[in-house]
């Protein structure tokens, strides 16, 4: 009885940040804000409820904790990822709150950001790299012909 | 099985607030301004289906509905980490 007590009461606390998290993503102004929402939904309010229903049935409880691992490990990853695709399409609002200059009007079309490495290391140091890389390659595998430029 | 008519009601009255909370959560998939809204909300609802599964788990009393949920959670890890590639690079692979 006390079992099943406490396994109620992990299932109310884990309804109660999967309740929050749904109130925030609906009412926050901003994707990274709606995603800080929807994080706290994956760990707290799902790892709640099955904290509540290995409770309740202990003889699930080896299944439930790999999958409240498995949802541990892989859900901040997905936010992680949607939040860097936010940031790399630069759609975080500025200082003062406000939507960005829009940077062409479609904006699904719009390029990715991308760092230009090239620029940033020096040429001969590249090229000092792809001849060192290209002599060990005919070191090892002398059979391997490799594609030139004119091909 | 649960035994307990306390606890068994509780289950279901939790199962029913969990699956009320799909409608305002598909209200985002719906009406997000940007893509990576309607990315987050779908991701989020999953998230929920995970918990709705467990739930649906301890009312039939029926362990497979554990296996199922994670299944579920990891062919939406890869269908959020590949849709969030294609929103930022333009492309899948």
């Amino acid at each position: 009885m006390l079992l099943e007590i406490l396994g109620v009461i992990a299932l109310l606390f884990g309804l109660f940040f999967c309740a929050v998290g749904v109130l925030g993503v609906i009412r926050l102004p901003d994707t990274l804000t709606r995603l800080h929402a929807s994080g706290k939904v994956a760990t707290l309010g799902v790892f709640g409820l099955l904290l509540g229903a290995a409770l309740l049935i202990p003889s699930t409880a080896l299944r439930l904790l790999a999958l409240g691992l498995f949802v541990l490990l892989t859900s901040p990853v997905a936010t992680h990822a949607i939040a860097a695709s936010v940031y790399r399409r630069r759609e975080v609002l500025d200082e003062l709150g406000q939507e960005p200059a829009p940077v062409e009007a479609d904006a699904e079309a719009e390029e990715p950001f991308q760092v230009d490495v090239t620029a940033a290391l020096s040429r001969s140091r590249i090229q000092d790299i792809i001849e060192a890389q290209e002599r060990a390659l005919r070191h090892h595998r002398p059979d391997i012909k490799r594609p030139s430029d004119s091909d | 099985m649960i035994e307990s008519a306390f606890a068994q009601t509780a289950v279901q009255l939790i199962l029913l607030a969990m699956v009320s909370l799909l409608l305002p959560a598909s209200y985002r998939v719906i009406a997000g301004p940007r893509l990576s809204d309607r990315l987050a909300a779908v991701d989020l609802i999953t998230t929920l289906l995970i918990g709705i599964i467990v739930m649906l788990a301890l009312v039939e009393g029926t362990e497979v509905f554990v296996d199922m949920a994670t299944a579920l959670a990891a062919f939406a890890f890869v269908g959020t980490i590949s849709i969030a590639r294609y929103i930022s690079e333009g492309r899948v692979f």
